[in-house]
């Protein structure tokens, strides 16, 4: 069994219960505009604290263009 | 949650949520006519009114400011509800009876007529219903008071203070997109908008996003962009020390909250753009000067945005917010460009570290990072012309070849400068760090200006979200953003609202980097405008026209060629050990798994010039895939078809171009 998921192309370690807050967390992703999509699915920015990710998941955590 | 009964039906809610809220999420209809959900909501209109039981006793409240807290049931049609509404709708229509909003929905309630007039009846179809939503968009969306309620009861009625003129108001429109009757219009006679209403109704969706979701986005009204300091920080991206390190441990000292707790004392829109919602210019008033020619005045600083913190701060090794408020005013008040400045001191101060420079050659300063006090000192010198600080004030192009020669300096010194001095084509680097950034790298170097992010910011795209992974879809990058963000340009439009504030189903979108929503409000901009209808491929076509043309212009001053396209070798990676090693992790796997050279038993100097080998090879085949989807040639010279094809072939055009095919051809064979 897995026991990572690939976020934007890196592993992560992955473990029971691991949410997107937590993957964001582990990455240091603190930028706030955001999209994020699990094995394809859009994650809406409400339900990241709750939302557990799978075992071998591919995150896509798509940071969007801001600043001057 | 907290389970709430509307109707019969049963729904789940997060407390707090409005009645009104629960019913519309749930498709369950409730009449309003002061209602937006980005405005307060104050209950004036008292048509969203429902009956509510608790326990054995029921009553009446208005839906849109009831927050549910406990258990509720909730009936919005009630007998008591439907005979209140009618009543309210017909005394409306008793004074405003030929108000379109109003008619409708007192023919809802089985009302055609009053029964009674108004004495104060106003027949006319725009007329101002005192619903209030003005008062308050002006409030809480332009952060300003212009326009309010006089008179109690039915002398009510909306003015500016002491209903005259009021000059403070700049017709920023948002009163007047929100009306719901029309009673408050725009007139635009200086620009003669083929269809104002057009564009009114797509900058109204970006005021309410604005109002909506930018607390939650970037801040921009609350702190400006200087939200980007600690996010640049936390991605490794903050230039410190001359772009050495993309972050420092003493970066939380300039946080953006920093300078909104301690400084920043204005948080209205300072009229950069008349009535912009986004208000990301900021001012610190009564701050009081330590040094130069206004030493103990207090006065008032512009600012500062991301740019001016990083670059008059950590890339200077300084973390302290009042140097950055005083250079910030200081090259305000001579004129200097803070990246400019911040950047060019940037490279002075390892200059100086490196012992290229010394106290004798600056005049006695000691100029190493960190140092705040000597910075200032120059900047005053710069700024009235004496002593270290002219020389300084010619910026890092002419520093190099000034202290090359003036010092006799040996080849590894002048080759040294070359590689950390932050410029291309003689414009100083804004303040990202793009060693891990190929595309950002090219943002930089083919921008034609010179090293600034306008043209492309790509960095997250790239570096973070991996979404542009081959030379190709850099290149493409490299060729869409450049375009799109060349036209504000020639509009004279500002790019902040395009992506400093994003809609809320952006991320439901086919491609939300681009903010589709908002290039179709540009686009909608320029087609009401002008009266010229357009789509977003014609928007790129016209950049790519002017694009050209400034690509020319290059020529004709003798910046076009690939060799001008070239970067300072700190913009593609680490120059010394000292930066290698302090991210070695990431460039020995980079090493290893990228480009399969094994590290086993290798100095870091051997490792950093294998990696220096193949960044700069990268850079090279970037160049050669942009220049190839820009439809140019190997040195970077548009070609006659793609001249042709944008329709830009102009004799004089294309003799600039000729001299540079023939010099490329002779100089190829």
């Amino acid at each position: 069994m897995k026991t990572t998921v690939i976020v934007n192309g890196n592993k992560l370690e992955w473990f029971a219960g691991m949410t997107i807050g937590d993957v964001l967390e582990k990455m240091n992703y603190t930028f706030r505009m955001l999209v994020i999509r699990v094995n394809g699915e859009l994650v809406r920015k409400q339900n990241y604290a709750t939302h557990e990710v799978p075992s071998g998941a591919d995150i896509k955590v798509i940071h969007l263009i801001s600043g001057g | 949650m907290i389970e709430i009964i509307i109707d019969g039906k049963k729904i789940e809610v997060a407390e707090g949520t409005t009645i009104l809220d629960a019913a519309r999420k749930n498709g369950i209809p409730i009449p309003t006519l002061c209602h937006r959900s980005t405005v307060e909501p104050y209950g004036a209109c008292r048509l969203c009114i429902v009956d509510i039981r608790e326990g054995n006793r029921t009553r009446l409240v208005t839906s849109c400011n009831y927050p549910v807290r406990k258990p509720v049931e909730v009936n919005t049609q009630s007998e008591k509800v439907r005979k209140t509404r009618k009543t309210l709708l017909e005394m409306m229509l008793s004074r405003w009876p030929n108000v379109n909003l109003i008619k409708q929905l007192a023919r809802e309630y089985g009302v055609t007529s009053a029964s009674y007039t108004h004495p104060l009846v106003d027949y006319s179809s725009n007329a101002c219903i005192l619903c209030g939503l003005c008062v308050n968009a002006c409030s809480e969306i332009m952060w300003e008071d212009i326009i309010g309620f006089a008179g109690r009861g039915e002398n009510r009625r909306v003015v500016m203070p002491f209903e005259k003129h009021y000059d403070a108001c700049v017709g920023c429109s948002t009163c007047a997109n929100i009306c719901p009757t029309g009673a408050i219009q725009m007139t635009d006679d200086p620009n003669h908008p083929a269809d104002d209403k057009r564009i009114s109704r797509y900058g109204a969706r970006v005021t309410d996003e604005v109002a909506l979701y930018d607390i939650e986005q970037c801040r921009m009204r609350e702190v400006g962009t200087a939200h980007l300091t600690e996010i640049m920080n936390d991605y490794d991206l903050l230039p410190t020390c001359n772009y050495k390190f993309g972050s420092h441990d003493e970066a939380g000292k300039l946080h953006s909250d920093v300078f909104k707790n301690k400084y920043l004392t204005q948080g209205v829109p300072d009229g950069c753009w008349l009535g912009c919602t986004m208000a990301c210019a900021k001012v610190a008033e009564h701050f009081e000067l330590k040094t130069g020619p206004y030493r103990g005045e207090k006065v008032l600083v512009d600012g500062p945005e991301y740019e001016t913190v990083a670059g008059c701060g950590a890339n200077m090794g300084i973390f302290d917010p009042e140097f950055v408020l005083e250079t910030n005013f200081y090259c305000d008040t001579y004129g200097i460009d803070t990246i400019s400045f911040g950047t060019t001191m940037a490279f002075v101060m390892e200059c100086y570290e490196k012992g290229i420079l010394n106290k004798e050659r600056t005049g006695g300063l000691e100029l190493r990072f960190g140092s705040a006090e000597a910075a200032l000192e120059i900047l005053h010198q710069m700024g009235t012309g004496q002593g270290f600080g002219v020389i300084v004030g010619q910026g890092i192009r002419r520093l190099k070849k000034i202290f090359a020669e003036k010092y006799n300096l040996s080849q590894q010194d002048i080759d040294f400068m070359q590689d950390i001095g932050m410029e291309a084509k003689g414009l100083e680097y804004s303040e990202y760090v793009t060693k891990e950034s190929l595309a950002m790298q090219g943002g930089y170097g083919l921008a034609l200006k010179g090293a600034q992010h306008d043209e492309a910011w790509l960095i997250f795209m790239d570096m973070v979200n991996n979404q542009i992974p081959t030379f190709q879809d850099k290149a493409e990058a490299l060729h869409y953003f450049p375009m799109f963000r060349t036209w504000f340009g020639l509009v004279g439009l500002c790019k902040l609202p395009w992506n400093d504030v994003e809609p809320v189903d952006n991320a439901e979108t086919d491609e939300p980097a681009k903010v589709p929503k908002h290039v179709e409000g540009y686009v909608n901009y320029f087609s009401g405008m002008t009266g010229r209808e357009i789509d977003k491929k014609e928007l790129i076509l016209m950049s790519e026209r002017v694009y050209n043309f400034q690509r020319v212009f290059n020529f004709r001053l003798g910046f076009g060629t690939r060799e001008h396209d070239r970067i300072p070798y700190r913009s593609a990676g680490p120059v010394t050990d000292e930066e290698y090693e302090s991210r070695a992790e990431r460039y020995d796997k980079q090493l290893m798994e990228k480009w399969n050279y094994d590290i086993t038993g290798k100095s870091t100097t051997e490792k950093r010039e294998y990696l220096r080998k193949s960044r700069e090879q990268d850079y090279q085949s970037l160049c050669d895939a942009v220049y190839r989807r820009r439809g140019w040639d190997e040195n970077g010279v548009p070609t006659i078809e793609k001249m042709k094809q944008l329709k830009m072939d102009f004799p004089e055009v294309i003799a600039v171009l000729e001299k540079y095919y023939s010099s490329y051809t002779a100089r190829s064979s």
